[in-house]
C-alpha cells in the first residue's frame, strides 16, 4: 500500500488530463457531425450545437484544472511559469511543452467563438479548423508525458472517443480535398446543400 | 383572421424557441454532469491504482532501486520507499547523503591511527 497523501494534487491532475482528452475527442467527434461539407445536417443543428460548445468548454475548464492541480504538487513543485510557458519545465520539457501549446491552442481557439463577431465568421471558421491541430498534440502529449500512457484502461478510455473522432477528421479532410468518399451517393442525391454554417 | 394567424405563428414560434432553449439547458446540464461524472470516475481509478501500489511510475522506480540495493548489499530505508520518477532537483538531494557516508572513513582513520604511540617512547627517551 502506497501513502497517497503527498499525491492528491498529482492525481487530480492526472484525472483531469485524461478527462480533458476524452471531452475534447468528444468535442471535436461532435463538431465534425455538426454538418458535413456538402451533406445535409446529420445532427440537429441546435441540439449538435449545444453538446459541442459545453463539451468544448467542459474541455477547457478540465486543462486548466489539469495544470493549476499541478502547482499543488509536492513532488513536481513546478513555478506558474513551467505550467504556463512551453518547454521552460524541468519534467519532460518536450512533452510537456507539446501539451502546454495544446492546452492554450485548444482554449484560444474554443474561446475565439465568443468573439466571433469581431473576428468575422469566415476568418473564425478558418481559424476554428486549426484546434484539430491542438487535439493531435494533446494525443501526443497523453501518450509521451502521461503517466498512464501504458495502461490498457487508459488506451482504452483515450481511444474510444478519439478513433471516431479522427475517422471524422480524415473523412472532412478527404472531402476539404475535393476527394468525396461517396461518389455515388452523392451524385443520387443531386446538388450539393450549401458549405458552411 | 390575417391578425388571428399572426398571433398563432407567433404563439408557436414562442413555444418553440422555449422548447429549444429549454432543451439546450438539458443537454448544458446533462454535459456538466457527464463530465463531473467523468473526471470522478478517473480520479477514483487513479487514486485506486496508486493506493493498492499499482501505480505505473510509482511501481517502477524502487524496482530499480531493489535492484541496485542488492547489487550494493547495502538496503537503505529510503529504497524501500516508493519514489516517483526523479526530477533534477531531487537526484540533488538524494546524492546528498551518499557523501556523507563517504565522509565517515576519514574519522574512523584518525582512530586507527590514535593507537600510534611510538611517539610517546621517543619523547621520554630524549627527556
Amino acid at each position: 500500500m502506497t501513502e497517497v497523501g503527498p499525491h492528491l494534487f498529482w492525481v487530480t491532475s492526472r484525472a483531469a488530463g485524461i478527462a480533458a482528452m476524452i471531452l475534447a475527442s468528444g468535442s471535436l467527434g461532435v463538431g465534425l457531425l455538426i454538418r458535413g461539407r456538402g451533406e445535409p445536417r446529420r445532427l440537429l443543428g441546435s441540439d449538435a450545437r449545444a453538446l459541442h460548445e459545453a463539451l468544448s468548454l467542459a474541455t477547457i475548464v478540465a486543462i486548466a484544472i489539469h495544470g493549476l492541480a499541478l502547482l499543488g504538487d509536492s513532488y513536481l513543485h513546478p513555478s506558474p511559469l513551467d505550467i504556463a510557458v512551453p518547454f521552460t519545465g524541468a519534467y519532460r520539457p518536450l512533452w510537456t511543452g507539446l501539451g502546454i501549446v495544446s492546452g492554450w491552442g485548444i482554449a484560444a481557439l474554443g474561446l475565439s467563438y465568443y468573439a466571433r463577431s469581431r473576428i468575422g465568421a469566415a476568418r473564425w471558421r478558418l481559424l476554428h479548423r486549426f484546434i484539430a491541430i491542438f487535439w493531435a498534440l494533446g494525443l501526443v502529449h497523453t501518450l509521451g508525458a502521461g503517466s498512464d500512457a501504458g495502461q490498457l484502461w487508459l488506451l482504452l478510455a483515450i481511444a474510444a472517443p478519439a478513433v471516431p473522432a479522427a475517422l471524422l477528421l480524415l473523412g472532412r479532410l478527404a472531402e476539404s480535398a475535393g476527394q468525396p468518399r461517396e461518389p455515388q451517393l452523392s451524385a443520387r442525391r443531386g446538388p450539393a446543400a450549401p458549405a458552411g454554417r | 383572421m390575417d391578425e388571428m394567424r399572426k398571433l398563432e405563428a407567433k404563439g408557436l414560434a414562442r413555444a418553440k424557441s422555449r422548447s429549444r432553449r429549454r432543451r439546450v439547458a438539458t443537454i448544458r446540464s446533462r454535459t456538466i454532469r457527464g463530465s463531473l461524472a467523468l473526471f470522478a470516475i478517473l480520479w477514483a481509478v487513479v487514486f485506486v491504482q496508486l493506493a493498492s501500489g499499482n501505480d505505473p511510475v510509482l511501481s517502477q522506480k524502487p524496482k530499480a532501486e531493489r535492484r541496485s540495493a542488492t547489487a550494493n548489499s547495502t538496503a537503505r530505508e529510503s529504497a524501500s520507499e516508493p519514489v516517483r520518477e526523479p526530477a533534477p532537483e531531487f537526484e540533488q538531494v538524494e546524492s546528498e547523503p551518499e557523501a556523507e557516508f563517504e565522509e565517515v572513513p576519514p574519522e574512523l582513520e584518525f582512530e586507527e591511527e590514535a593507537p600510534v604511540e611510538i611517539e610517546e617512547p621517543l619523547v621520554t627517551s630524549s627527556s
